[in-house]
């Protein structure tokens, strides 16, 4: 995999409440590819950046519902199909009986096809991105914006991070 | 620190209740009353059944009013410290319970086969004594004096909190609601036993303690995700209570849909499958003479409906579709305790007239009536919580 290289302008804050509003005011400014960077979940972040919903909701229900079926078409198949035994008189196509198998195997593709949602969701497999500041994963906190972002010129963003109070500002050569 | 990105406006006056309110609840109780009197001189039967299942009915949802005080206490939420009054104000129905609870003993000779002293005996298994009317009675009487000591303790110091603001009373109220949750596991499922499920006493199932316990707990929700969303657009109250708690209130709503379902279909699949004649007479009595549809309407509104419209977010934060899918919850949870208790009555054929809604009726007056005299006469917001600058800032990610 050819590693992208990605350069842009980075400022860190010291301070969680400075980050958020700083992100709100940077997504306000137009820039749209930006990123915040912090140790921890804030509350607010995903709205100050204008991060839309996650789609994975929507795999995991369709990955049940697929799963729901499956399981389905496993049980009648098994059962009815290919291999009817008669257990206790009941019908060869017990649905109470099934019930616990549908379930689970339900929860296993709605699960199973979450976390590979994620993975690419998040492009989970590169855990090497540059590091723009170290300290960023105990206690501070950055935002990014990239140069392809609509509106990129170093001075106006450098002057847009110190009216946002930004304790540091870097040029991030390789991202 | 959290940062503040709600900036709501608080606000917080007396409660008054609406004249309508007010009236419809004495109205309800005056119905109750004079069905109870009407029943009580011309068909004692009758009444003690309906008595039963809207007795059942509210005492559930005070209980589980209690439960979800304890269980926030317990973790240490702190999301709900500002919606914790609204489940406190329908504890306040519990001193009600406790004197229908004296009521209903007047009825049992009419509802159990094991208040009858000649044939008690004929039960086996250790049941002739665990049945006895004496000690049924007592478990019956200690499970509502004990709710009421524990509302006492925990609700009491929740309303001291707002004078003194002591941290400690938090605190003290973590050690009470631990032990509220173990007396209530073991108190509530002999509730249950005894009210319903004794009333066929040559059937059992372990698990019918918390196949009530689901069902009482889906009910208090779906009570508190009604008054989140009435409060939360009243003139009372404003900035305490978001959509943010309402949301979670959802969540909840919709998790103990799943879970009553859990554990009804848990009963019903092993009694099934063994396929015990001892078990499956309770099946087989609420699947004759038309009960067959009522098992249907439960699997159906109490569970497939509730669960499929809850589950997107939006819905969650409807207030028309949260509001509307708690008043479906809450007819399926009377027709729930219907289900439980009617089939053992009137050669198995549902009944079903004035006598039940005037019954139950005349609890909705008293349950009513209660919860307006503790918001008169306390505030409507736990306003010295600890934890309620963490319920202010609640914020449900997505």
């Amino acid at each position: 995999m050819a590693k992208k290289t990605l350069g842009g302008m980075a400022a860190i804050f010291l301070e969680e409440s400075k980050v958020v509003a700083a992100a709100r005011k940077v997504r306000e400014s137009g820039f749209t590819k930006f990123d915040a960077i912090s140790p921890y979940p804030i509350h607010g972040m995903e709205e100050a950046c204008g991060i839309k919903r996650s789609w994975i909701p929507y795999v995991t229900f369709i990955a049940g519902v697929v799963g729901l079926l499956s399981a389905l078409a496993l049980t009648y198949y098994t059962s009815v199909v290919d291999w009817p035994i008669n257990i206790a008189g009941k019908p060869f196509f017990s649905l109470p009986a099934f019930i616990p198998i549908i379930f689970e195997l339900t929860v296993l593709f709605a699960a199973l096809s979450s976390v590979v949602a994620l993975f690419v969701v998040t492009k989970m497999p590169r855990i090497d991105p540059p590091v723009i500041d170290k300290d960023l994963t105990s206690h501070k906190f950055a935002i990014f914006i990239p140069e392809t972002d609509t509106g990129y010129s170093e001075d106006r963003i450098s002057k847009l991070f110190n009216e946002l109070g930004a304790n540091e500002i870097k040029k991030v050569s390789e991202y | 620190m959290a940062s503040n990105n709600h900036s709501h406006e608080l606000k917080l006056t007396k409660f008054e209740a609406p004249q309508g309110l007010k009236t419809a609840s004495f109205a309800f109780m005056f119905i109750g009353l004079i069905t109870f009197v009407l029943g009580f001189a011309k068909n004692p039967e009758r009444l003690w059944t309906s008595y039963l299942t809207a007795f059942f009915y509210f005492a559930s949802i005070a209980a589980g009013a209690m439960f979800f005080i304890a269980l926030n206490y317990a973790a240490k939420a702190g999301w709900s410290a500002s919606i914790r009054r609204f489940a406190e104000a329908m504890t306040s129905f519990i001193p009600v319970m406790l004197v229908s609870s004296f009521v209903l003993i007047l009825g049992f000779k009419y509802l159990y086969v094991w208040a009858d002293a000649s044939k008690l005996p004929l039960l086996t298994g250790g049941k002739s004594l665990y049945l006895a009317p004496w000690f049924v009675t007592i478990r019956f009487v200690f499970f509502g004096i004990g709710l009421l000591v524990f509302r006492h303790l925990i609700v009491g110091n929740s309303i001291k909190q707002d004078v003194t603001g002591a941290h400690e009373l938090t605190h003290k109220n973590t050690a009470y609601s631990v032990g509220f949750i173990a007396f209530f596991a073991i108190f509530f499922t002999m509730f249950s036993f005894d009210l319903l499920m004794s009333l066929l006493p040559t059937w059992y199932s372990t698990i019918f303690g918390i196949y009530c316990f689901g069902g009482a707990i889906q009910a208090t929700f779906a009570v508190l995700a009604i008054m989140i969303v009435w409060l939360k657009n009243s003139k009372w109250i404003s900035g305490y209570v978001t959509e943010e708690h309402q949301h979670d209130i959802g969540k909840f709503l919709k998790g103990f849909t799943v879970f009553w379902a859990y554990i009804a279909f848990s009963q019903f699949m092993l009694i099934w499958y063994a396929n015990i004649p001892e078990e499956t007479e309770y099946y087989i009595m609420r699947s004759l003479n038309g009960w067959m549809s009522v098992s249907f309407a439960l699997l159906i509104f109490r569970f497939i409906v509730p669960f499929l419209v809850l589950l997107p977010r939006s819905a969650k934060r409807s207030d028309s579709i949260l509001v509307s899918t708690s008043i479906l919850v809450l007819v399926m949870h009377y027709v729930d305790i219907y289900w439980m208790v009617y089939p053992n009555f009137f050669d198995g054929v549902p009944q079903f007239s004035f006598w039940e809604i005037g019954i139950f009726i005349g609890f909705l007056g008293l349950f009513l009536m209660t919860m307006i005299k503790f918001f008169t006469k306390n505030n409507m917001v736990a306003i010295n919580d600890p934890r309620l600058q963490e319920a202010l800032n609640h914020h449900v990610t997505y």
